[in-house]
């Protein structure tokens, strides 16, 4: 592993309270909630992982090497999992399946290929067509697809995440002294503040 | 481009606005020595933009003073150059010269006559440009002449449209065989595109519309309500935050600062002025502060 003080970007003099600070700052960047559907999402894992085992790292060494890691990162590991792997099983038609599994591939042509042939009338086809206009970057499209998929099957909890998603407009994250646009207290505070690490706000 | 993607001073961290400065200048003389003395007239933020962004993590942001026509006695800071400022300067060539031509086909009267002889007078300099970045210039000519297309037949796809002018702008960054880098500048560069596209059609809209011209938000938003802006706009924050995380998946360099300004301040700020119709007022009164 590299440095894990040159990755949280700190000084190896610096106290426990600046190293927690630097990594509270980066873990909140590469928050799984900002990367949420998007086609960059393996990238920020590793980078989330890289700083969890650095912030582990420092902890460790400074509770004399066999203490207890300042953060298991296993854990923000499963979200990111959780968050952007489609169930299989959450599809009773096959091509569906097979079209979610071309999208966590991130093969959008032949998922939009897939999807041509399959029913183009139902709920979940419309949800993974905004699928794969949303890795595209067609968010006009996306949004769409996703409403049509919602007034269709208003009960589908995955639907309507999705165009919550849109309604949000992307990840939350600004760099500190940008903080100039508003969080909603109830879709933000409360959604994020069981994830972070720290259990506190996003933002 | 058209000139949107600018920084606000008043939010910039303390010591980043010379770093800016200095690539504007730097990239005013690699266009001057690459291209000579005309090509200068084409300089924009929008390319200073793409050069910070293209920048490597070893380059100074501040490289001496450089003098130059405008600023002859004393000088103004400049970056050093680089391969990375010569691709910048060679793309806004291109771009320029594509752009220019694409007016010559679509306008008429005045308009014409004057993209004509800019473009003539630019032809030159594009044909040494482009030898500077192949890819970028046949993606750039493939790109115009798509949307041209599109706009001709009435494309109601904002998304079609706008997907156009990103890839375009997605190919400014060429590949450098490292996969992540490849993947966080491309991603970046189509929302940036995307959204300029938008927001040089809203800040058309009116003109469009008493012209009779094809307007792509027009279209797709017939009855133009307080509800449509507020999607539209909603829309268009997402294409920043998705360019804002793709640029946080990035290295650092020394322009980091000025490209966070930018995304999270300079362009919410210019889409703000645009929306409310303040932006020609704006621009005019900085032409006159800024000659």
């Amino acid at each position: 592993m590299n440095d894990p003080y040159n990755i949280l970007g700190v000084d190896p003099g610096a106290s426990d309270e600046e190293v927690k600070r630097a990594y509270r700052e980066l873990a909140r960047k590469y928050h799984p909630d900002n990367y949420q559907n998007n086609p960059l999402a393996d990238l920020a894992e590793e980078k989330m992982k890289e700083i969890n085992e650095a912030y582990d790292a420092i902890t460790r060494s400074r509770s004399g090497g066999g203490g207890q890691s300042g953060y298991a990162y296993q854990g923000q590991q499963q979200q990111y999992q959780q968050q952007y792997t489609y169930q299989q099983a959450g599809s009773a038609d096959a091509v569906f399946a097979q079209a979610r599994q071309y999208i966590n591939m991130g093969d959008l042509l032949r998922a939009e290929q897939l999807l041509r042939s399959a029913d183009q009338q139902s709920a979940e086809w419309h949800f993974l067509s905004g699928h794969i206009a949303y890795r595209k970057g067609w968010l006009d499209e996306a949004a769409q697809r996703f409403q049509t998929a919602c007034s269709m099957d208003p009960s589908n909890v995955e639907y309507r995440q999705a165009l919550a998603m849109m309604q949000r407009g992307g990840g939350n994250y600004r760099p500190a002294g940008y903080h100039t646009t508003t969080c909603d207290p109830c879709t933000t505070y409360m959604c994020i503040s069981c994830l972070t690490p720290w259990g506190g706000p996003c933002c | 481009m058209f000139g949107y993607v600018r920084a606000r001073r008043d939010t910039m961290p303390e010591g980043a606005w010379e770093n800016y400065e200095a690539v504007y200048c730097g990239l005013c003389h690699a266009l001057k020595e690459g291209y000579g003395q005309r090509a200068r007239l084409f300089l924009n933020y929008d390319f200073a933009f793409l050069a910070m962004l293209l920048a490597p993590g070893e380059a100074a942001g501040v490289s001496g003073c450089r003098k130059c026509l405008l600023h002859p006695v004393h000088g103004k800071p400049a970056c050093a150059g680089g391969p990375w400022l010569e691709l910048a300067a060679a793309e806004s060539v291109v771009l320029t010269y594509w752009k220019l031509r694409d007016t010559v086909a679509d306008e008429k009267g005045l308009t014409r006559m004057e993209a004509r002889g800019l473009e003539r007078w630019l032809r030159r300099a594009y044909c040494r440009a482009r030898e500077c970045c192949p890819a970028f210039d046949a993606q750039v000519s493939a790109q115009l002449e798509k949307l041209r297309g599109l706009e001709r037949t009435g494309c109601a796809s904002l998304d079609q449209t706008a997907d156009c002018f990103a890839c375009l702008l997605r190919a400014a960054a060429p590949g450098t065989g490292e996969g992540a880098r490849d993947r966080v500048l491309g991603e970046l560069l189509y929302h940036l595109g995307r959204w300029i596209y938008l927001i040089d059609a809203v800040d058309d809209l009116d003109e469009d519309r008493q012209q009779g011209r094809y307007n792509p938000v027009a279209v797709r938003f017939p009855q133009w309500s307080e509800a449509d802006r507020a999607y539209l706009r909603r829309s268009m924050d997402h294409s920043l935050a998705l360019a804002g995380a793709a640029f946080q998946l990035l290295e650092g360099n020394a322009w980091t600062p000025v490209i966070e300004n930018i995304l999270y301040s300079g362009l919410p700020g210019v889409e703000e002025l645009v929306f409310s119709g303040k932006w020609n007022e704006q621009q005019k009164r900085y032409r006159r502060e800024h000659p």
